[in-house]
This record gives C-alpha cells, sequence and structure tokens, in this order.
C-alpha cells in the first residue's frame, strides 16, 4: 500500500502538475489569481467531501455544517472572545468532528436506507442554516466581519491575494494526498466493500460503525479546516454563503461531474467548473441578471448527459485507449 | 384557546397544499425512482407563469390554469423524454445532478425574464377572510385546502380504477414484468412526470395568492417537499398527505408558541425524528 501511495505521489503527471501550480500563478493577475484560489477551495471541499460521499458511498449533505462551523465559529470566537483564530481553527475542526462522529452513529444506528441519510442530512443543513441565522453570536443573518489581513501569520493572516493562494494550494494538495492515502490504506477498501454492500461487510466482520465514524471524522475535519481559510481570505463570514446547504450541494455536484470515488476525480470537477463559472460571471455578469448562471446549467446538464459515469472515467479511457498498459482500477 | 385553533386552521390549510406538491414527486419517485431537485423551481415557474399571464392578461391566478396546467404538463413530458429517459441505469446521484442543473436553469431563467425584486400576484379573493368564532382564515387558503383534497382523491382513483393508473401501479411495483406484460415503461415514467409537473402547476396558482414570490425560492419548497415525501414513505397516497398536514401544523405550531429560530428548527426536528423512529414513513401498510 505504501508504495502504492509513494510512487503516486511520485509519478511525473502529479510533479508536473504541482510545478504548474506553484510556479504560474503568482504571475497571474489578481483576478485570474482569484479565480485560481476559488477553484483550488473548491478542490478541498470536493476531495475531503469524497471520503464520505464517493469512497463510502454516504451522499452527505451535512458538510455545509462542517464547513460554515469552520467558517462561522472561528470568526465568531475571534471577534466575540478574541481567540486566536488557530486555536479557533482547531476548536471548530474538533466540533465539526464530533457532530461528523454524532451522524455516522445515527446512521449506523439507525440503518438508515441511502435516501433517508441525503434527506436527514439535509434537515441538518438546514437546521444549521436557521440556528446560524437566528444567534447573534454567530452573526445572525447579517454574518460578521474579520478584521483587515495585515499578514500577520501568528493571527491566521496570510497577506490575502497570493498568501492565501499558498495556503489553499496546500490544503487542497492535503486534501487529495490523504484521498490517495485512505484509497491505498485497509481504510479505504473497508469504505469500498461498505459503499458496494453493506450487509455482506457485516457478514465478513467488517467493523461498519468505526470505518463510517472513521471517514466522516476526518472528512469533517477537513472541511471545516478548509472552511476556516477560506473565510479567512473572503474577510466577510457570510451566512448565506457558507452555511446555507447551497456550498455543498455545489460540492457535490463538481465532486460527480469529476468522478465519485477516484482519488482526482472531485478535483478535477472542480477544476474544471469552477473556472467556468466563474468566467461567465466576469464576462455576463454585468449583463442581464441570471444570464451566467443559466449557461451554467445548461453545461451542467450537457456534460452529465453526455458522460453520465463522471468526467475522469472517459478521460481515463481515452488515456488508457492511448497507452493499453495503464490500469484502470477502480 | 383561540391562537390554538388558529394555528390549527392556519396549519391544517396550508399543510394539505404541502401535501398536494408532495403527491406530484412521490408518483414520479415510485414509477421512475427520481428524486427531482429542481421540483421547487417547477412550483416557482408555475406562479411566475401565473403572474405574467397577470401583468400580460390580467388574469386571475385561479384563471391562468387554464393555459398554465397544459403548458406545465408538456414542459414536464418533454423534460423527462430528452434528459432524464437517457439517464436511467446510471447512477441515482448522476440524476439528482441533472436535476439540480435543471433547478440552476428554471431559477436563472425566471431571474432573467422576471428580475429579483419580490414580487406578488393580486387575485379577486386574495383580502377575503372566512370567520368562524374565534378563527379567521383567510378564503384562498380554505381553496387550497379543498382543491388540493379532491386532487389527491382524484388522483387515487385514477390510480384504483382507471388504465394509466393501473399500468402506473404496475411500474411502480416491479418495471420488468409490467415490460412484459406489454406495458411501455418509458411512455409511463413520461406521462407520470408530466403528470406531477401538471399537478404542481395547480398547486402554485393555490399557493400564489397573498404570497410574495421570487425566483430563488425553489430551494426551499424542494427541500419541504422532499420532508413531506420522506414522512409519507416515498410513494405512500395517505401518508403523504398526513405528512404534509404535519409539517404545516408545525410550522404554524412552531411560530406561534416558540421563538422565530425555534419554531422554524421545529418541522425539521419533527422530520428527523420521525425519519429515525419510523423509517418506513408514517403509515403501516405500504399499499396504495
Amino acid at each position: 500500500m505504501r508504495q502504492e501511495f509513494y510512487k503516486t505521489l511520485m509519478s511525473p503527471v502529479w510533479l508536473v502538475v504541482l510545478l504548474l501550480a506553484v510556479v504560474v500563478p503568482p504571475l497571474l493577475p489578481s483576478y485570474y489569481l482569484h479565480i485560481v484560489i476559488l477553484s483550488l477551495v473548491y478542490v478541498a471541499l470536493a476531495s475531503a467531501w469524497n471520503i464520505v460521499g464517493g469512497m463510502a458511498g454516504q451522499i452527505s449533505l451535512a458538510h455545509s455544517l462542517f464547513i460554515g462551523t469552520g467558517a462561522m465559529l472561528s470568526t465568531a470566537l475571534l471577534l466575540k472572545l478574541g481567540i486566536n483564530m488557530w486555536l479557533g481553527l482547531v476548536i471548530s475542526a474538533v466540533i465539526s468532528g464530533v457532530m461528523g462522529a454524532m451522524i455516522a452513529w445515527i446512521d449506523f444506528r439507525f440503518r438508515l436506507g441511502h435516501l433517508s441519510f441525503v434527506l436527514i442530512t439535509l434537515a441538518f443543513a438546514e437546521m444549521g442554516t436557521v440556528i446560524v441565522e437566528g444567534w447573534d453570536f454567530l452573526g445572525g443573518a447579517s454574518g460578521l466581519l474579520l478584521p483587515q489581513d495585515k499578514g500577520d501569520f501568528l493571527a491566521f493572516q496570510f497577506g490575502g491575494g497570493i498568501g492565501a493562494f499558498w495556503v489553499m494550494l496546500v490544503l487542497a494538495i492535503v486534501s487529495i494526498l490523504i484521498n490517495v492515502a485512505i484509497l491505498n490504506a485497509p481504510l479505504g477498501y473497508y469504505l469500498r466493500t461498505i459503499r458496494d454492500n453493506e450487509n455482506a461487510a457485516r457478514a465478513i466482520g467488517v467493523n461498519i460503525l468505526r470505518y463510517k465514524v472513521a471517514a466522516m471524522v476526518i472528512s469533517a475535519m477537513l472541511s471545516s479546516v478548509i472552511g476556516t481559510a477560506y473565510v479567512r481570505y473572503l474577510t466577510f463570514a457570510d451566512p448565506y454563503l457558507l452555511v446555507s446547504p447551497i456550498i455543498i450541494i455545489e460540492v457535490v455536484l463538481f465532486a460527480t461531474v469529476g468522478g465519485l470515488g477516484r482519488a482526482y476525480g472531485p478535483a478535477f470537477g472542480a477544476l474544471l467548473l469552477v473556472p467556468l463559472g466563474e468566467i461567465l460571471r466576469g464576462k455576463l455578469g454585468g449583463t442581464l441578471p441570471g444570464l451566467h448562471y443559466f449557461i451554467y446549467g445548461v453545461v451542467v446538464i450537457a456534460v452529465i448527459l453526455m458522460t453520465p459515469r463522471g468526467l475522469l472515467p472517459l478521460f481515463e479511457k481515452w488515456f488508457s485507449r492511448a497507452r493499453p498498459k495503464a490500469a484502470t482500477t477502480k | 384557546m383561540a391562537e390554538f385553533l388558529q394555528a390549527l386552521a392556519q396549519g391544517l390549510l396550508i399543510g394539505s397544499t404541502y401535501g398536494l406538491l408532495a403527491l406530484g414527486m412521490g408518483l414520479v419517485y415510485g414509477v421512475s425512482g427520481v428524486v427531482n431537485f429542481s421540483h421547487g423551481d417547477f412550483i416557482s415557474l408555475g406562479m411566475f407563469l401565473c403572474l405574467g399571464l397577470y401583468s400580460a392578461l390580467a388574469l386571475d391566478p385561479y384563471v391562468s390554469l387554464i393555459i398554465t396546467v397544459p403548458l406545465m404538463t408538456v414542459i414536464g413530458g418533454l423534460v423527462y423524454w430528452y434528459l432524464l429517459r437517457p439517464m436511467v441505469g446510471h447512477q441515482f446521484l448522476m440524476v439528482v445532478q441533472l436535476t439540480l442543473g435543471l433547478s440552476l436553469v428554471l431559477q436563472n431563467g425566471i431571474l432573467m425574464v422576471f428580475g429579483g425584486q419580490p414580487a406578488r400576484t393580486p387575485s379577486v379573493v386574495e383580502s377575503k377572510l372566512l370567520i368562524l368564532g374565534d378563527v379567521v382564515v383567510r378564503v384562498p387558503h380554505v381553496i387550497a385546502f379543498v382543491v388540493s383534497f379532491a386532487m389527491a382523491i382524484g388522483l387515487y382513483i385514477m390510480l384504483r380504477s382507471t388504465d394509466f393508473g393501473r399500468s402506473i401501479r404496475a411500474v411502480h411495483q416491479n418495471a420488468h414484468a409490467a415490460a412484459l406484460m406489454g406495458v411501455d415503461v418509458s411512455r409511463v415514467q413520461t406521462l407520470t412526470f408530466a403528470l406531477g409537473i401538471g399537478i404542481l402547476a395547480i398547486a402554485a396558482a393555490l399557493l400564489l395568492p397573498g404570497t410574495p414570490i421570487q425566483p430563488a425560492q425553489g430551494l426551499r419548497y424542494t427541500v419541504i417537499t422532499l420532508i413531506v415525501v420522506a414522512l409519507g414513505g416515498m410513494t405512500n397516497f395517505v401518508g403523504i398527505m398526513l405528512g404534509g398536514l404535519i409539517i404545516g401544523l408545525s410550522e404554524a405550531y412552531g411560530t406561534i408558541y416558540l421563538s422565530d429560530t425555534l419554531g422554524m428548527l421545529l418541522p425539521y426536528g419533527i422530520f428527523v425524528l420521525i425519519m429515525l423512529f419510523r423509517p418506513q414513513g408514517l403509515t403501516w401498510s405500504s399499499s396504495r
């Protein structure tokens, strides 16, 4: 397993992509840098969600709770109680992890079906939105404004723009590497067994509760940390953007379109769709309200109709046709 | 006490319409296994079509039904045939994502045509009130209640005793066997989807009088509908109507007796509890 992991890490494609990601963006004008940062945020979020949604096959919409906790709670702790945001990040991540463990336990204890799980997590997500909007400590409906980013690293400030880029790049890479590591570790095999046939997994002695909780906790804490970093970049903690279930619905869209359960699928989907959405917004945002989202929606429908299995599997097929030796393991 | 009865009336009246909204989704899910996340946006579409007809021709929402119901039914049929039918047999989540894409298209199409400002569509009955002792109810709500239950009963009879209804039930029970018996499964699924969207056109007109509408409201309606359908055990008719009433009542009581936030949490809390302890839905039998 280890070997697999290091082999992926050392593969030429990875290194080239990494090199490009490190060298090119600092040279970009700020508008394009913003698009790159946003894409990285969603690459990280989609990859984090993939651990639960793709590998374990649990379509959790409750992840907006974790992203929201990471963003709103750490901000509120800083502004209302003066707690350093690094500590806020840790506190939020731990709370997210606990919430994640509880959701996984509920799923296990009540043996929820797929659809029930989707709906219950959606209900949790809606409840989270209502709570944040109704509780002044977390900013209520009007949100919270972080102090200006002066680049003070000890106060969780990275100097905006390029600093935020480095943070997001690290988070995105860590998120993808965790995916690769889990896929090649026993945990990944257990999760896929549970996804493919939970009863069979139980019968051969897989400890379902333990692995479901593990996947959810890892994914929740990662999402929370990304949420904290994202809100630092945005400076304004907007509950409609960060807590509403819409953010997780978007993340699930990227992950699904890219290719669920693969290490790079969700990242691929996000890298394709986020810049598309942003560029459409930039080009058409000032003309007719709604036009850019309209076109975006049409593209999403078209992509899904053309590649119902996700984009990455399709590309892999092309790739393996060109180079028949490449393995296409799932 | 007056407050209690008032909330009871309010909850029952609104809840019946929630039930009607959910019947369409339940039917579609039962026949084709599609969970339509653009459901709420189709409700929006119905509402905004009424608004458009009012601005253009000064039609009352109830009269607009003559135009909106056939139009929405056709749209529903086309959407199923060209967008959802090709996805049959693929991952459940992909189909859900497709309907989410559709939701974006509908929501922003409406935004492009009507703009983002909240709008109201007047109706002759809008401000009429019905006073029964201590309880004051609005006439549009009463109309909604009566029509919703009439529609539910009508659908029930249709499913029970017409050929089309029997073919729907056949596909619901076992699509393979139905196909072997000569039922055109794709056709039944398409017609059911069209029917489900047609019902939404009616529900939209029922909800419309006195309700401010805006293009971004779709997701909220989708979530309410999903919750009601799940409470009803996904395909059980009686259960779905009952689920609608429960959500309507919990909203009404929540906003009267609890603080704003707690009141809004109540329907979701009740939903989660029922789903955990009665995952098969509210009613015992799963026949319809």
